[in-house]
């Protein structure tokens, strides 16, 4: 305590300076006369007294200094001075100032906003009460032989209904676990009819966030217990205000919900939006399943994998504690499945909480931000070089100081000072713009992300952690480019620059050329990465846009509905779809309506796996369930045996028809046509075999693909395909009166196959453009560094030069010794970049899921020999460039004059 | 003077406390003698070492100043100890024998040697 105290004194001292010198003198001139009187009174002579007495105290002016530095706070104050020396040499060089913190704020301001949005999505808790005591529990499972039978909706690392009641039931470590199944989609009946997103939640789900709903209340025991007893629904704020215009008599009126009527008990408080990225719209008890999803049993189903888990820890209750008493209940479960080993993990709650989710936003995440890190590294390189040019001026300033006995330390902390505001000018810049940029940036990268899905509720408001980045990467920003100058002017050769001599007359000119050369070829080298990656990526982009996905996209319409949660059976989806075919076959215009439990380059392929007689391995598939004319309106030509045929079809017959490639993996070499496959114990025959279609994967049909006829009992899920050309084509709104005419509460989507083309290319397109974007501004500070690293080096060797052709030399040799000496750290930062990249290129390529690489290069090659060569071409002329014209001045260089020079 | 000892760093600000405790009140100059006396002339204060201690003890509260005269009408800054100075006093005197203590033990031609 005591020496807060004498630090807080000495703080305060900061600010008394003058009142403290009077004291201190005053009391050092009355020791002074004390002493000399007691001396005079021992019989020495007035001077002899008054020497004794100073030799005594060891000079006045020493004591008064040790008891300033003891007063005061010596380094607060060499601080102090080094921010007033700094500001005013910026102030000074406005030009040079405004520079360095625009290209700066632009960097620093490009990496706050990334990762402010990586913040939001996966570091910032869910914005419910004492959120740092919620965790997310997933699991993963192997079993020791064989493999593990799950049904998995969302999520592999979900839980089952049973496994849930086991871990609420049995856990001593939360005081309350709460499970929820995501992504509930449900169509809202009567007058305001629209599709709802929202989620089945566990009884105390309310409780456990402590986010208790703003009007009426969350559910009751009752309400969870037995399935369907009285069911009950929680709406958010956003549709309370949108779709019931904000009433609060809805409490306690049943709404309808995917034909069930449910009734209003509560309205969950403003701003609560669950606690997935996608805003839950709704949220009914779990039990509410069957009701809500018809033809499903999950909560019966021990192994479906469909429940998110989130607890609330007991207070003082560890992290290891926790896995340690979940894991129990886990060997419990395990055992009643010999063989099977559960590893569960917990995480802090957050909108990603599920492993892979974060894996998958922290790898491309990670690829922006390295992106984005490599501009502001050219950045601080081109200011490090102005630094550098800057302290050939300021060599005689330098030199002064050391000879009057600076320490070296103490320069290089004025000078990184410089440095340090510079950057925290450059830092609150970018941190204010990539504020006020966030939101923008998230729409955008949205539909880069999820075109036409819900939109994300991501809160990418700053917080502590966006500043504390913020502010380390502005710290470590003006350590990076102020370092190297600091330490470089700090030792300046005394006799030299105070003779005025500069190095241009031939000193030591390497070791400051060596820095600004290695600062170049580092600039090239990322410089080269961001080219080579927006290179590769164009390439992408170019073969999604001319890619021939196999199949007809002109004029053919798709039409989806959900009929499983509008409540059909079999029995009616049949004969719904029967007539649904028959009336849109007659609407005129129509060419042919087909079939497809999954449509061309939509999201909803299913997977399944079969088997080959003889053969140990699973083979897993993606399948489309189809009628006879599916191939012939797509387009997509039979080259081997036969189609489907309508008996087939009607009775899903156990045939199947293959694509080429898939054939020909499965039966290298052999005719493939009446070979069978196993699928869940049932042997289907291949009739057909068809040309590749890239209909599940844009640029991609190397994977295994089976087509099965769309028989009797997959009627429930088939969605229809139309084609039609011509004036009398049938509109959107024609299609949907024809459904509506039988049915008028189904909601439907209507799409033009081409435009599912769209999410395909868009992502591309629009990453494309943002590394095209950012690959330019790299490519600009670039070439500033080049320009003035060759400029530089044409105004040291001026006199040289004069020399030279005063001695014969032509100009064309001059150019030559320029360029030679500009362009090798040109070289060694291409040949480094282009290594980088392609090491790089290589590890996304492999650690990234297919779905999202193949997503931007479409096939292309992580190697593409077209990028690895056109690029690095490109660079080097904008590299000779960018050096020819400050070195066209050695050319112009009079030998009389340069001679003259100084 | 070269026999005389440094003052070690630490004690000077014990010495100054237990001064004032002797002699009351009392200005710099006055310390510094009474320090030097004490030690029998055996230690060397460098009178300017002596102020910025003291301005330690003053900052951390075990002692005050106040302005005043001296006994032949001069001014002079007066020092005094504060409660918490005296309890520091105690307590850093109690260590201070302890440690010599101990170390007299050492020093001391011990029995176990013999």
């Amino acid at each position: 305590m005591r020496h807060f105290r004498a630090l807080f004194i000495r703080l305060a001292g900061l600010f008394r300076k003058d009142r403290h010198e009077q004291e201190i003198a005053a009391e050092l001139e009355s020791h002074l006369q004390l002493h000399i009187e007691d001396n005079l009174r021992a019989g020495m002579t007035a001077t002899e007294a008054r020497r004794e007495a100073l030799i005594k105290l060891g000079g006045i002016e020493q004591a008064k200094e040790m008891v300033r530095e003891r007063s005061g706070l010596p380094v607060l104050e060499v601080l102090l001075q080094d921010l007033r020396f700094g500001l005013r040499m910026l102030m000074n060089n406005p030009g040079f100032t405004a520079v360095a913190v625009l290209t700066l704020a632009l960097g620093i301001g490009m990496n706050t906003g990334i990762f402010t949005i990586l913040n939001g999505a996966a570091v910032r808790l869910l914005p419910v009460p004492h959120a740092e005591q919620l965790l997310t529990v997933s699991q993963t499972y192997r079993k020791l032989n064989g493999s593990i039978q799950r049904n998995v909706r969302e999520n592999a690392s979900f839980f089952s209904y049973s496994e849930y009641h086991a871990y609420q039931d049995q856990n001593r470590v939360f005081t309350g676990l709460l499970a929820y199944a995501p992504f509930v989609e449900a169509t809202l009946g009567g007058e305001h009819l629209q599709k709802l997103q929202g989620a089945l939640a566990s009884c105390n789900y309310f409780d456990v966030l402590e986010v208790p709903p703003a009007l009426g209340r969350g559910f009751t025991e009752a309400e969870c217990s037995a399935a369907n007893s009285s069911p009950v629904v929680v709406l958010s704020d956003t549709v309370w205000r949108n779709a019931f215009g904000a009433d609060p008599s809805i409490l306690g009126k049943p709404i309808v919900l995917n034909r069930t009527p449910v009734i209003v008990v509560g309205i969950a408080p403003p701003g609560f939006e669950g606690s997935e990225p996608v805003p839950s719209q709704f949220w009914a008890p779990l039990t509410l399943q069957t009701s809500l999803m018809r033809g499903q049993d999950r909560l019966g189903d021990d192994k479906q994998s469909w429940l998110g888990l989130v607890g609330r820890i007991k207070p003082g209750v560890s992290a290891n504690q926790v896995l340690a008493g979940l894991g129990v209940i886990a060997a419990q479960i395990d055992q009643l499945d010999p063989g099977r080993i559960t590893t569960l993990a917990i995480g802090s709650a957050t909108l990603f909480s599920v492993p892979e989710e974060r894996f998958a936003l922290f790898s491309a995440g990670g690829v922006v931000l390295f992106a984005v890190g490599m501009i502001l590294l050219i950045a601080c390189a081109n200011v490090s070089s102005l630094l550098l040019a800057r302290a050939a001026g300021r060599r005689k300033e330098v030199a002064v100081r050391l000879a009057m006995g600076a320490s070296r330390w103490r320069l290089i902390r004025q000078l990184l000072t410089e440095s340090l505001l510079v950057a925290l000018l450059a830092g609150m810049l970018g941190s204010l713009i990539s504020f006020w940029s966030a939101a923008g940036l998230m729409h955008f990268l949205q539909s880069i992300v999820s075109p036409g899905y819900w939109p994300m509720a991501l809160n990418v408001a700053p917080d502590l952690h966006v500043l504390a980045y913020a502010l380390g990467l502005t710290l470590i920003t003006g350590i990076t480019f102020g370092l190297v100058p600091a330490l470089q002017s700090s030792r300046a050769d005394l006799t030299l620059a105070m003779k005025g001599e500069s190095a241009e007359s031939g000193a030591k000119p390497r070791s400051k050329n060596f820095m600004r050369s290695a600062l170049v070829a580092a600039q090239v080298a990322a410089c080269m990465v961001l080219l080579l990656a927006a290179g590769l990526l164009l390439r992408g982009l170019h073969r999604a846009n001319t890619i021939d996905p196999g199949f007809r996209m002109k004029n053919v319409t798709a039409i989806s509905f959900d009929l499983n949660g509008a409540g059909y059976n079999d029995q009616r989806a049949e004969a719904l779809q029967r007539q649904l075919l028959e009336r849109i076959a007659a609407l005129p215009g129509v060419d042919a309506v087909a079939q497809a439990s999954a449509v061309p380059l939509d999201d909803n392929h299913s997977v399944t796996d079969f088997s080959i007689p003889g053969r140990q391995d699973h083979i897993l598939t993606e399948y489309n369930q189809v009628s006879p004319t599916f191939f012939p309106l797509l387009d997509i030509r039979i080259v081997r045996g036969r189609n489907f045929t309508d008996a087939e079809n009607h009775t899903g017959a156990p045939v199947v028809i293959l694509p080429q490639s898939t054939a020909r993996r499965l039966w290298p070499g052999q005719d493939p046509i009446g070979k069978t496959l196993v699928r869940a114990s049932i042997s289907y025959e291949i009739v057909g075999v068809v040309k590749d279609a890239q209909v599940s994967f844009l640029g991609g049909s190397d994977e295994v693909y089976s087509y099965f006829p769309a028989g009797p009992k997959e009627q429930i899920g088939l969605r229809l395909l139309i084609s039609g050309a011509g004036a009398n084509a049938p509109t959107a709104q024609t299609l949907s009166t024809t459904v509506a005419a039988l049915d008028p509460e189904l909601a439907v989507d209507v799409v033009n196959l081409a435009d599912n083309l769209k999410p395909w290319r868009t992502p591309g397109r629009i990453v494309s453009a943002l590394s095209a974007i950012l690959s330019v501004l790299a490519l600009v500070l670039s070439s500033i560094g080049v320009f003035g690293l060759v400029s530089y080096v044409v105004s040291r060797r001026v006199r040289e030069i004069g020399i030279r052709m005063a001695l014969g030399a032509d100009k064309r040799d001059v150019l030559i010794l320029v360029l030679r000496q500009a362009l090798r750290p040109v070289a060694i930062g291409a040949i480094l970049g282009i290594a980088c990249c392609a090491a790089l290129a290589w590890i996304v390529s492999t650690t990234l899921p297919k779905d999202i690489s193949g997503r931007f290069l479409y096939g292309i090659s992580p190697l593409d020999p077209v990028s690895f060569l056109l690029v690095p071409g490109f660079l080097l002329c904008v590299a000779i460039l960018a050096s020819y014209l400050p070195a066209r001045r050695a050319m112009r260089v009079d030998p009389m004059v340069a001679l003259r020079y100084e | 003077m070269g026999d005389k000892k440094d003052v070690w760093q630490g004690t000077l600000a014990l010495m100054v406390l237990k001064t004032l405790q002797a002699l009351g009140p009392l200005h710099g100059y006055g310390i510094a003698r009474r320090i030097e006396q004490t030690s029998g002339d055996l230690l060397a204060v460098n009178y300017g070492t002596l102020y910025p201690a003291l301005l330690k003890l003053e900052q951390e509260g075990y002692i005050s100043s106040e302005w005043g005269t001296s006994d032949n009408n001069r001014k002079a800054k007066y020092y005094k100890l504060t409660r918490a100075g005296r309890k520091q006093l105690d307590k850093e005197a109690r260590e201070w024998e302890q440690t010599t203590e101990i170390l007299a033990r050492f020093l001391a031609p011990g029995k176990e040697s013999a």
